[in-house]
């Protein structure tokens, strides 16, 4: 089955109001789930994600979600965090340690391999040995050789951001973007975000061999809208159009 | 002329060096919390040349129109041994300089100012506009623009504009508007002209009314430096010594080049990452805009009013008010992430030389070579001096890219004492 993995952001709009959506989130049509920790820099994220991590930032309250993690994990839904290493680089053993404690089963760090570089194997490393997944993150601008280098000492799924930042729209070549990924890593299961919404994209990305796709700013509108009916509606779809 | 020879030495694709850096670049990221300043992006440039800034592609063609165009301007532009500063210098290896002052507005900036200008007016824009320093890069849009049959508004440094009034003749020549910057044309400016009305103004200035004129006026902007996109086109200037080297089998040991925004230097050495380690590459900065040795390697703002997206690169602060020199291409207050990146992880070394020995180095230089090089060229060839004074014997090949004229920056030499 292609991956259908939705975004949110714990906290946002509220926990009552998230807890809703979780609540009434089709789980048969998914098989992972992202959930974002708030954090107070999401420098590379897009405008709309930004705003849920500060609202989030505010509401955040871990005994809240501690069923909704039993919940998905019963269900048998992979579950992973998406938290930057800025946030967490104090507390990370603690930070690991809550996410195992709650059945995750690996963590994005979208600023890992940009803003710490240098360390980023030996992080990486140290997840391998708690046998918790790091998944990979790149996009358009990871150069060739620290994707294959990143790769080599991981075997999960990757996450391709297809745009510099979640929610914008950068012209880019879809079949260009999606060879060169396949090229460097052959046989791996690339999983596409950043700026996905149509069903279009989503064809051609599987079309071009994608494993599956994550949406976040796409759902916000939803959420926003308190849209639970066009929220449904909309997972159904996608997971319809990732079948095809 | 168009010889088989040129077309040979011309590249038929650019050079992106993103992705053969040695760690991932950072993004670029927003400048305000609310909206998207890289989605904004899509309102200010023309789509090719976003989907080129943001690309991975190694190479990307050059379009046919391009490089009949770079041929009308003067390309290939020649690689010249200077023999005559060798002996003056009692070099015992061999100088060479790449002369972009050779194409038609006098400097490399037309490289990026001619595909910018064409993908402008395939996509149907009412107009283009832009900043410009000591006014070679507006004189290039000014061409450029005018060539595709667009209008170009300009906005030229305040201090420039009064010390290179010369600047102006050219750009109306090639039917650029121009106005000194900062200007009552925009809101920035007159803000700016209202807090300081005495500013010399800058080049952050400059690039922040020509982004505002773009949206107001749904004109494109053209970007002179600093962002990918502009070092890609310029890479026609390192790809051609290459081949200009190989022709005549010799091999570059150290490569010299000035840094105002990065451009003609990313252009002229990037085509050379690639290959290793063996070439040495040095980054000549103004003395007075010490940004690789004062600034820091952070994200900033790229134009002073923040509405283009921040970039991590060194800087000395968007807000950074240079000293009045004559290299007014080398007053900016940052540097290209790609460039800077390279500088951060050692690979490419930096340099600093101040205004009195650029001067003394555009007088050797003249005197040997004939050619009276931009001052911000002198930066470069100081340090080549330098350089070739402090390496004597050991046999290295230097080359330096000369990136333009400076037949209308005279005013730097004063009265001949
Ligand atoms: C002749 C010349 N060289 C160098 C520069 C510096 O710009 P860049 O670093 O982008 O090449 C300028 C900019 O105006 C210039 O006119």
């Amino acid at each position: 089955m292609k991956n259908l993995i939705p975004y949110f952001t714990l906290g946002y709009p509220d926990n009552t109001k998230l807890c809703r959506f979780l609540d009434i989130l089709p789980v048969e049509k998914i098989n992972y789930i992202e959930f974002g920790f708030p954090s107070s820099d999401p420098r590379y994220d897009g405008p709309v994600i930004r705003k849920t991590h500060s609202v989030g930032n505010h509401n955040f309250s871990e005994s809240v979600y501690s069923k909704y993690f039993d919940y998905f994990y019963r269900n048998r839904i992979k579950m992973y965090s998406l938290s930057y290493y800025s946030d967490i680089k104090d507390r990370f053993d603690e930070f690991i340690n809550y996410l195992q404690v709650n059945n995750f089963s690996g963590i994005i760090i979208p600023d890992l391999i940009i803003d710490y570089f240098n360390d980023s194997k030996s992080i990486i490393n140290e997840l391998n040995k708690r046998e918790f997944e790091y998944i990979p993150f790149f996009s358009p601008a990871t150069p060739d050789f620290v994707i294959r280098d990143i790769a080599a000492i991981t075997d999960s799924w990757v996450y391709y951001g297809l745009q510099p930042s979640t929610g914008i729209e950068i012209p880019y070549e879809l079949d260009y973007t999606t060879e060169r990924i396949n090229e460097l890593l052959p046989r791996r299961e690339i999983t596409y975000g950043f700026g996905i919404k149509t069903d279009e994209d989503i064809k051609n990305l599987m079309k071009n061999g994608g494993s599956g796709v994550a949406i976040g700013t796409y759902l916000v509108k939803m959420i926003d809208a308190g849209d639970e009916e066009g929220f449904i509606e909309y997972i159904d779809k996608m997971r319809g159009v990732l079948n095809e | 002329m168009i010889t088989a020879v040129n077309r040979d030495i011309m590249p038929e694709n650019w050079y992106n060096v993103v992705p053969d850096l040695p760690e991932p670049l950072a993004p670029p990221r927003d400048s305000k919390q609310e909206i998207s300043s890289i989605n904004l992006l899509n309102k200010i440039l023309p789509r090719e040349v976003l989907k080129q800034e943001f690309t991975f592609r190694r190479y990307e063609k050059i379009p046919d129109e391009v490089m009949e165009q770079y041929e009308q301007i003067g390309r290939p532009t020649p690689l010249i041994r200077a023999k005559n500063l060798e002996k003056y210098l009692d070099y015992r290896g061999k100088i060479f300089y790449k002369y972009e002052g050779a194409t038609a507005t006098g400097s490399h900036k037309i490289n990026t100012a001619i595909p910018q200008a064409y993908y402008a007016m395939k996509e149907g824009v009412k107009g283009v506009t832009t900043e410009t320093g000591a006014g070679q890069w507006g004189s290039a849009t000014a061409l450029a623009a005018s060539l595709y049959g667009l209008p170009a508004q300009i906005f030229m440094v305040r201090i420039s504009f009064e010390q290179k009034p010369l600047r102006k003749t050219v750009m109306n020549l090639y039917n650029g508007n121009v106005v000194a910057s900062p200007s009552t044309l925009t809101e920035y400016g007159r803000k700016i002209l209202k807090e300081h009305p005495d500013t010399p103004g800058t080049l952050g200035i400059g690039i922040s009314e020509a982004v505002e004129y773009a949206l107001d006026h749904d004109y494109r902007y053209m970007v002179a430096s600093v962002m990918n996109v502009a070092l890609t086109h310029q890479s026609v200037i390192g790809q051609e010594t290459k081949k200009q080297l190989e022709l005549i089998g010799e091999h570059a040991d150290v490569l010299i080049g000035c840094v105002g925004g990065g451009s003609n230097f990313g252009g002229f050495t990037f085509p050379f990452i690639p290959d290793g380690d063996e070439t040495e590459i040095i980054a000549t900065t103004a003395d007075e805009v010490p940004k690789f040795s004062k600034g820091d390697y952070k994200y900033d703002l790229v134009d002073s009013a923040g509405v283009l997206p921040q970039m991590r690169m060194y800087s000395l602060g968007a807000d950074f008010v240079p000293p009045t020199i004559y290299a007014g291409g080398l007053r900016y207050h940052g540097a290209s992430p790609s460039l800077s990146l390279l500088i951060n992880r050692g690979r490419i070394k930096s340099d600093e030389v101040t205004e009195s020995q650029v001067k003394e180095a555009l007088r050797i230089f003249a005197n040997t070579q004939g050619v009276i090089a931009a001052p911000e060229s002198g930066h470069a060839i100081a340090t080549a001096i330098n350089y070739a004074k402090s390496h004597k014997n050991e046999g290295k090949t230097i080359v330096v890219n000369v990136s333009g004229h400076g037949m209308l920056d005279l005013s730097i030499f004063g009265e001949r004492q």
